[in-house]
């Protein structure tokens, strides 16, 4: 009863005009940076954190939080349009979201994304609001094994978007671990793979991967085309998303909400192992599953409604605990600490008014992204009315711009260009570049989960299995696989007894 | 041709569209994995730089990255294996399919267009973001079939603007300005833009 009276009361700050526009404004900010490659919402946060030194505390926290909620979401939308993720997490967004696309249904695309991701947003906020302290001492549990468990079943789970072809599949997520090597190792401090060029000593930066696998290949196969990505309607349909599409998803939003506000609540997880493993769960689930890569809507949804509802769920950690569980989270807490707040469990009881405020805010930024992400879509949609050569000419230039702006080097561009040309040849010849990149984003945060939990036991590799919560989901994950490759198992077992008849 | 051998054949052409594969194509299902298993058999040993070595604390730095190149090494060999039995056998599908273009696909427009983005980035640091962008675009537009000059200088120089004021103006990114002559260019640009 207190914590509702204590809502309303946040409600009641929210909705005051200064911290509303506040809101807007970061939401708006958000949807933007994370809608164009390579300029995410974490570097929007980043360049917003001294605009908030002239901020109320509470006023910081709103703005970040606005940018945080819409910046997760905005990466879906060139995800959806141009076939080139803004965010890792929108990865998923472009397996069903881009052929829905090419079909000429980009504005149903974006208005079930939207949704989806508003839903998602929604249910981890209130679950914020509400559950935050049970929540917070599970998420307190979890160390390096626990870390390097959940990120595996992130990496296995990409075994499920295989189709029929898991040996290439693992081909490819192994090798985009191995290209996540490159640079300087977490633990020991030695350069792997630089050959002598002091730039790859810093690694390879996996939004240069992405972006080079993903847009270069796009343009190129636009122009080789002379595809037409303008919206069309189709059998009479409307252009847009219908009510009874929203009630065909409302199952895969769900589920996706849920796995979301697990997997974000664990520190170091994130949205992007949260939207895939809903993917491939989603996969496996649905009555559609075989055509899922093809423009399915569940496949679209589901990753979708995952990865915002990891953005209340990862404030948890830190408002209750303080442990920032993502960049985007350390941002806030330094946006805190500047302003003298430190989050933990007594800011619950010194100012329960600022955190039933920002409560307010998370729940009242999803609701609000439903317009927001609507207008900014609807603006970028437009842009899809531009002639093919014009919006193709602009996607290299934005590509490139992208991949410099990572550390404002131009060696990160000719990175970028050799993926990019890479990835063309990858797509002509039909090697999926998904599980790679995949493979490059989660490589490095498992390689040094694993080996810190391996320093941390003496080199006990039994470290895994003896811990109830990495056991589980190790187990989880073994149980994943084996769901994933059941269908291709059984149509093997089928072919040989069919050779073995006489 | 035996029997056998033209049901093989006939079989590959069906799995491929109705157009056999042949010369290099028909071996890239064997050469991509050949080339992904050399190179996890060499990559281990160019893993440290000059007479570096992997520190011998616990696992050490090369434990992770020489894992992952040894399990490359095995599956492109269980692939390679696969790809072999899939040739030896009429209606086996190789592991990797050409996506189907719902129309023609223009193979020297691709390759023209790929030179060109590379041409890009090269141009990017002796040229600057500026010339080297607008001549791009333009570039871009012309081969893209936008021919008409009405929209393609107002689009070319309007769009490079614009993003000039974007990154450099807002987002304070310091895109390359040029080497020299251009590098002054850039600079009186950028004054006249209101940027610098």
């Amino acid at each position: 009863m207190a914590a509702l009276e204590l809502l309303g009361g946040g409600f009641l700050a929210a909705f005051e005009f200064w911290a509303f526009m506040t809101i807007l404004t970061g939401l708006l900010v958000g949807v933007v940076a994370g809608a164009l490659p390579g300029i995410s919402f974490v570097n929007a946060m980043a360049m917003a954190l001294p605009f908030t030194y002239v901020m109320q505390p509470t006023q910081s926290m709103l703005f970040l939080g606005g940018i945080y909620v819409g910046g997760v979401f905005g990466g879906s939308i060139s995800a959806i349009m141009i076939n080139v993720p803004g965010t890792p997490a929108s990865l998923p967004a472009t397996w069903d979201g881009y052929p829905m696309t090419k079909r000429g249904e980009v504005k149903r695309a974006l208005a079930i994304a939207v949704t989806a991701s508003a839903t998602g947003g929604l249910v981890s906020a209130l679950m914020l609001a509400f559950l935050s302290a049970p929540f917070a001492s599970f998420a307190l549990k979890f160390s390096q094994p626990e870390f390097f468990a959940a990120t595996l079943l992130g990496l296995v789970s990409v075994i499920a978007i295989a189709k029929d072809q898991p040996i290439i599949t693992l081909v490819s997520l192994v090798l985009g671990i191995a290209i996540g090597t490159v640079g300087v190792d977490p633990l020991y401090g030695q350069a792997r793979f630089s050959f002598g060029v002091p730039e790859m000593e810093s690694g390879i930066r996996f939004v240069v991967v992405m972006i080079g696998l993903f847009a270069i290949g796009e343009v190129v196969d636009l122009l080789a085309t002379n595809r037409d990505l303008r919206p069309k309607k189709t059998d009479g349909k409307p252009v847009g998303a219908t009510f009874r599409d929203f009630l065909n998803v409302k199952g895969a939003i769900l589920r996706g909400t849920g796995i979301g506000c697990l997997i974000g609540m664990i520190p170091g997880a994130g949205a992007t192992p949260g939207a895939v493993i809903a993917y491939g769960i989603e996969k496996q689930v649905s009555k559609r599953g075989d055509e899922f890569g093809t423009g399915v809507e569940e496949g679209l949804a589901a990753p979708e409604a995952a990865k915002n509802a990891t953005t209340g769920a990862a404030m948890i950690p830190l408002l209750t605990l303080g442990i920032p569980g993502s960049a985007a989270t350390a941002i806030m807490l330094a946006a805190m600490m500047l302003h003298g707040v430190n989050p933990g469990p007594l800011l619950f009881i010194m100012d329960p008014t600022m955190v039933y405020t920002i409560f307010a805010a998370m729940i009242l930024a999803n609701v609000m992204m439903i317009g927001a992400g609507i207008g900014v879509a609807q603006m970028f949609s437009t842009l899809m009315r531009t002639p093919p050569a014009i919006l193709a000419a602009f996607i290299i230039v934005l590509s490139v711009v992208g991949a410099y702006g990572v550390r404002n080097n131009i060696f990160d561009v000719y990175v970028c260009l050799a993926f990019g040309v890479v990835g063309w040849g990858m797509k002509r010849v039909g090697f999926p570049s998904a599980p790679l990149v995949l493979g490059v984003i989660l490589g490095p945060l498992a390689e040094r989960y694993f080996l810190t939990s391996m320093a941390n036991s003496k080199q006990d590799w039994t470290v895994f299995f003896t811990r109830p919560i990495s056991a589980t989901i190790l187990a989880l994950s073994l149980m994943f696989v084996l769901w994933s490759l059941a269908p291709g198992i059984k149509s093997l077992f089928a072919r040989a007894r069919r050779a073995s008849r006489p | 041709m035996t029997s056998a051998q033209k049901k093989r054949v006939t079989a590959r052409r069906e799995l491929s569209g109705g157009v056999a594969p042949s010369g290099l194509a028909a071996l890239v299902p064997l050469l991509v994995p050949g080339g992904l298993l050399v190179l996890g058999l060499v990559l281990p040993s160019f893993m440290f730089q000059g007479d570096q070595t992997a520190s011998r604390i616990g696992l050490g730095p090369a434990f992770w990255p020489g894992t992952m190149l040894a399990a490359l090494s095995v599956l492109s060999a269980v692939w390679i294996g696969y790809e072999i039995w899939a040739l030896r056998r009429a209606g086996r599908r190789s592991l990797m399919t050409a996506p189907r273009e719902d129309g023609p696909y223009d193979m020297g427009k691709a390759l023209i267009g790929l030179c060109g983005i590379i041409g890009y980035g090269w141009l990017l640091p002796i040229l600057g973001f500026a010339i080297a962008t607008s001549l791009f675009i333009a570039l871009w537009c012309w081969f893209g079939g936008l021919r008409k000059p009405l929209v393609v200088l107002p689009v070319t120089l309007i769009g490079t603007i614009a993003l000039l004021w974007l990154f450099m103006g807002l987002a304070l990114m310091p895109l390359p300005r040029g080497s020299g002559v251009f590098d002054g260019f850039s600079i009186w640009l950028l004054r006249i833009t209101g940027i610098y």
